[in-house]
């Protein structure tokens, strides 16, 4: 029987003929028993899950557990999957962005400490908010950002998808798409702008 | 300060932050390569082998093997007629121990069985 875990090397196998194939075969490829089709949709998906949910987290630990469990859902429906309905990808960010919600709602208040979050005490707030946006001052601008603009704007700035297909993602309008971006990116300058002066990047 | 340039800036700034942050992306790391690829042939091998349902409880198996909840209820019917007919054997039927034990063997068994005058006579 094929190990596929033997070893990392292993993991990325050579170019093979299910490079060539869509999402949708893969995924029906891998319910019907293929492990060859898993190891490309991971090399495939995975990574856009893990970008979506290291932005929205800002954890990289946690992005990570819930890419590896999104991916496990992607196993665990293949058999179910109805080609044609949508696209495998759509379908793996929305559940991505499910997990990450799900993550915050149920993190504990000392967990909250791991990252820096607006509604914290001024005094030690402003410390950990100037080590993290000399760190990535994108992050932190983000994590200021309601979820639903957050991830509209992660979806569009970064993973680059077009709005019908974030519309799909989000289960809503592509209008709303438009309105949340805008509205995400207008936030994100006052951010910057604001924090620009405190961290004293016009010294530099 | 010209704020209106400033404004400008910050959008530069937020376009340059986003792009860098695409350039950011980094491959999957080979763990986490593993533990997704670890979880996919775990839930392949499952679906290509399913396992057989869990194990019955021993009371559970010997009962399926007598006929399960019918089949106990006859057995139970029966066991009660069985204690029946040994106590109260109908005419018609032989008495097995006439004809597993004939005549003095008989006697022997009764005397066991129904004379206790010994009993009596140790107190």
């Amino acid at each position: 029987m094929e190990d596929l875990t033997s070893a990392p090397h292993d993991v990325r196998g050579a170019p093979c003929v299910a490079d060539e194939l869509g999402d949708d075969a893969l995924l029906q490829q891998f319910a019907d028993g293929d492990a060859a089709a898993a190891r490309v949709l991971t090399d495939r998906l995975a990574p856009r899950s893990l970008s979506v949910a290291l932005r929205f987290l800002g954890n990289r630990a946690e992005a990570e557990d819930v890419t590896q469990e999104a991916m496990m859902r992607l196993w665990q429906m293949a058999p179910d999957w109805a080609p044609g309905q949508a696209k495998v990808s759509t379908w793996l960010y929305r559940v991505t962005l499910n997990l990450c919600v799900d993550l915050r709602r149920k993190k504990t208040p000392d967990r909250l400490a791991d990252v820096p979050e607006p509604e914290d005490e001024e005094a030690s707030a402003t410390d950990r908010l100037q080590d993290a946006a000399r760190k990535d001052a994108l992050q932190m601008a983000l994590s200021q950002l309601p979820d639903r603009q957050r991830q509209a704007v992660v979806l569009r700035h970064i993973e680059e998808l077009p709005n019908p297909e974030i519309a799909g993602i989000m289960g809503i309008s592509v209008e709303a798409v438009e309105s949340l971006t805008a509205r995400g990116k207008r936030s994100l300058t006052a951010i910057l702008a604001g924090r620009r002066d405190e961290l004293g990047y016009d010294d530099d | 300060m010209n704020w209106g340039m400033t404004m400008t800036d910050d959008k530069d700034n937020l376009d340059l932050l986003f792009a860098q942050a695409r350039q950011d992306r980094q491959d999957l790391p080979d763990d986490l390569a593993v533990r997704i690829l670890t979880d996919a042939e775990a839930v392949r091998l499952a679906r290509l082998n399913p396992k057989p349902a869990k194990a019955a409880p021993p009371w559970r198996r010997i009962l399926t093997g007598l006929g399960g909840w019918q089949g106990m209820s006859g057995l139970a019917a029966a066991s009660v007629a069985g204690v029946w007919i040994g106590f109260s054997a109908p005419g018609f039927l032989p008495d097995p121990a006439t004809i597993l034990y004939p005549q003095e063997t008989s006697f022997v068994v009764a005397d066991l069985s129904l004379d206790t005058s010994f009993l009596e006579d140790a107190e």
